[in-house]
């Protein structure tokens, strides 16, 4: 539309109302002949990750696993697809199997958090089933599947059987969308596309394909943290600011444990309690004393 | 006033047939009690080949026909069904009054928006036809005469100008009438509406009375009746008793698709789309089961309520047959209906409710949702959980760029410094500090993990009005073999917490 009403002070200025409905017309021809944009590949807005896959970026209609350890960047990568799907205004779903997501940072990442259905299945045996689910209904542009555990739990992570690695490929080809798995080295799918992520130093992380089809096996790409996190600031050693101890003096004094307590069970500056306290009994006092014996 | 009437022929038995598909083409009559005796009310094409008339007993009707099904007529069931038929007309009339048991006028005051009286009218029948109605409809300005001709006339679609009235009644015979009154006219040996027009005024009134000159005055064209528009409910309720307590499902779905093609034809007239909808149980005995839906995207589509409907209650256990089904919409919003670009499959969005009713009915409604950003300090407080609705994709032009600015850009920098993943709830480290409170190294999992950089603190505190204050410095900690973590020192116990990945 703006473009209608520039041409429409153009037209103004030579007069001629002919040559507008001309030039309109020849913006419209240019639209229609522009091809449609189909979505063929999810980038990552990350020229070195991106030239790693032989499609440029995560490719659709396939399952791409990302293995690596608990904090080695996979979560961000998984992001930044869901974020390319996003700014195509497609939806996408998220399998959350360990509860970790955290909405705030995809949305920094660039997610509309409207557009991302979370689905936190109570049975882990679930998470594949619904997996299959969202990605063979052709609903969604990219679903990623977290098949990490928690942190802090405990046991071994559940490894994903072969029958369901080919169910989750086949619901991805027969769907259209990219599926994600998200995994941990321990514990890794088969049978699919996969790209390794590894935590180096505080400096940066690493990126290598460990196994695909379409070549490039073995190729890596190491980039600084300051890409996933401009702001995490953990390059040489880090820096810490010089603050008291906790201990000391950092903690006001209302969330320390009660101030009362401190001070002998009386009142502020150890006054006797008022009404709202019951009196300490004179009897005790006497008997440690010694009076009444 | 203008009003178009739309009449259709044997209205119950167009909506038994609609309900019960198998009965097409069979005979079968809508029986009701009169005096004692069963009578059939209304008779299907077949049965009336076969002899049975209205009013005809039961048992006689049986006996012309021994394969003839009967049913119950229930009048308030087809003014119901009329109604609803009224409101999705709604898109095309301000207001319908109903004529039960087969028909009902229409406001035709806003012809003109639809090109015409006679679009008004065809428009009318093809939304009908939609339904499953076949219909007449004939566009007048008294009550009357829309009525009479559309009940008797011979076209399907008919628009009399103002003031033509008497002249499109002329030929109709006595019978449209529908009262006594013709009897009195046809014994003076009157065959048609235009012989008794032409009658004098007062000699009617003198013999006839009231009745005769207001039946005169018809037939001349002169109806003063008014339009009493009927008045829409608030609530979108659809209820069905069924014949007999369904134990199966198969029953059930037919119920379903009435209702759900009521609730879809009810919307679409007032231009709204379902968000929400309850379907109640009534089982028999005893006993009620409710199973709630709700849309990702809102819609008035008869045949996807109908699916997910399906979806929802086919696995369903209850420990009692069902006797009625309810449904009823509890949020509705406005629908924008659904711009299609060339090549878009319309599918699309039913595919996206079909696997999320599938989802939901396995995992539970809490299991899915959408997230939400808080305006709340405390980490793990700043989201929530909202309701699954996804904006609808913007197609044509604005797809294209040309409106690139509208695009709401999201919050830079707001959350950058954020873990991707947080614990749900922080995980207490069980770590190795230094004499200066620096901390050295964690062991999670069995294993110890290195600190090698650790950046911060970030002091984050507040809430002192609650009963949980908190006051914590926030690390970014690089832990050796595992990754950058976001680790705290709570400012109450003075012990190390983690509580996310930088993943």
């Amino acid at each position: 539309m703006r473009a209608a009403v520039e041409q429409r002070g153009e037209a103004g200025a030579t007069g001629s109302s002919g040559s507008v409905v001309e030039q309109l017309r020849e913006k419209i021809r240019q639209l229609q002949a522009a091809p449609r944009r189909y979505l063929a590949v999810l980038r990552t807005g990350m020229e070195a990750v991106d030239a790693l896959l032989p499609a440029g970026g995560f490719p659709l209609g396939q399952a791409v696993e990302l293995c690596g350890e608990a904090a080695s960047g996979r979560t961000s990568l998984a992001l930044r697809a869901v974020a390319a799907a996003h700014h195509e205004e497609r939806l996408c779903a998220w399998v959350d199997g360990p509860r970790e997501l955290y909405p705030p940072a995809a949305a920094a990442l660039g997610v509309d958090l409207e557009r991302l259905l979370i689905v936190r299945p109570q049975a882990p045996e679930q998470r594949v089933w619904a997996a299959v689910q969202l990605a063979r209904s052709g609903a969604f542009a990219c679903v990623v599947l977290d098949l990490t555990r928690g942190v802090g739990s405990a046991g071994r992570t559940p490894r994903v059987s072969l029958a369901e690695a080919r169910k989750l490929a086949d619901a991805a080809e027969r769907g259209g969308g990219l599926l994600l798995l998200l995994t941990s080295p321990e514990a890794p799918a088969d049978g699919m596309t996969r790209l390794r992520t590894e935590a180096r130093d505080g400096k940066g992380w690493s990126v290598e394909v460990v196994r695909s089809r379409q070549g490039g096996t073995g190729t890596r790409a190491e980039l600084p943290w300051s890409v996933l996190y401009p702001e995490l600031g953990l390059e040489d050693g880090g820096r810490v600011l010089d603050v008291a101890e906790a201990g000391a003096d950092a903690t006001p004094d209302f969330l320390r444990d009660q101030a009362g307590a401190l001070r002998n069970g009386c009142g502020i500056l150890g006054q006797r309690p008022g009404r709202d306290a019951p009196m300490p009994s004179l009897r005790e006092g006497l008997d440690a004393a010694g009076v009444a014996g | 006033m203008r009003r178009a009437y739309l009449h259709f022929t044997r209205f119950p038995v167009q909506r038994k047939v609609l309900e019960l598909p198998e009965l097409a083409g069979r005979p079968f009559a809508l029986v009701e009690e009169v005096r004692g005796q069963r009578r059939v009310a209304f008779a299907s094409t077949t049965a009336l080949k076969a002899g049975v008339r209205p009013g005809m007993t039961l048992t006689a009707a049986t006996a012309l026909e021994p394969v003839l099904r009967h049913f119950p007529y229930r009048p308030e069931d087809e003014a119901r069904a009329l109604t609803v038929l009224g409101e999705a007309l709604m898109a095309l009339a301000p207001g319908f009054q109903l004529s039960p048991p087969e028909g009902l006028w229409l406001d035709a005051g806003a012809a003109h928006l639809v090109g015409g009286e006679e679009p008004l009218a065809v428009l009318a029948l093809e939304r009908c036809a939609e339904l499953g109605y076949r219909g007449h409809a004939v566009v007048a300005s008294e009550a009357f005469t829309s009525r009479a001709l559309a009940r008797h006339g011979a076209r399907r679609v008919e628009v009399v100008p103002e003031g033509g009235g008497a002249r499109a009644l002329a030929p109709l015979p006595l019978a449209a009438l529908e009262g006594g009154e013709g009897a009195a006219f046809s014994s003076l040996g009157l065959t048609t509406l235009g012989e008794v027009a032409v009658l004098p005024a007062g000699a009617v009134a003198a013999r006839g009375g009231v009745a005769g000159a207001r039946v005169h005055a018809r037939c001349r064209g002169e109806d003063d009746t008014p339009f009493v528009a009927a008045v829409l409910d608030e609530v979108l309720e659809e209820r069905v008793v069924l014949d007999f307590p369904a134990e199966s499902f198969e029953p059930l779905r037919f119920a379903l698709k009435t209702l759900t093609d009521r609730l879809g034809a009810r919307l679409s007239g007032r231009r709204r789309a379902a968000v929400r909808l309850t379907f109640s149980m009534k089982l028999d005995p005893r006993g009620q089961a409710r199973v709630p839906l709700t849309l990702a995207r809102p819609t008035a589509q008869a045949k996807l309520l109908l699916d997910l409907a399906r979806h929802r209650l086919e696995e369903l256990k209850l420990e009692n047959p069902v006797a009625e089904v309810s449904a009823r919409v509890d949020e509705h919003s406005e629908d924008r209906g659904q711009q299609l670009a060339l090549g878009d499959a319309p599918e699309g969005d039913a595919a996206l409710e079909v696997v999320l009713s599938r989802l939901v009915t396995t995992l539970g409604e809490h299991s899915l949702f959408a997230a939400g950003l808080e305006a709340v300090h405390r980490p793990e407080a700043a989201h929530g959980a909202r309701g699954f609705h996804p904006p609808e994709r913007r197609r044509g032009l604005a797809a294209e760029g040309l409106e690139a600015g509208a695009r709401a850009d999201v919050a830079a920098g707001v959350g950058r410094e954020r873990p991707s993943r947080l614990l749900a709830a922080p995980a207490c480290l069980d770590a190795e500090v230094a004499e200066s409170g620096r901390l050295l190294a964690a062991r999670l999992g069995g294993k110890r993990h290195r600190v090698t950089a650790l950046a911060g603190p970030e002091r984050l505190g507040g809430e002192w009005w609650a009963d949980v204050p908190y006051q914590r410095d926030y690390y970014r900690v690089h832990f050796e073999g595992l990754g950058p973590a976001w680790v705290f020192r709570d400012g109450r116990d003075g012990r190390f917490y983690l509580q996310g990945l930088f993943d």
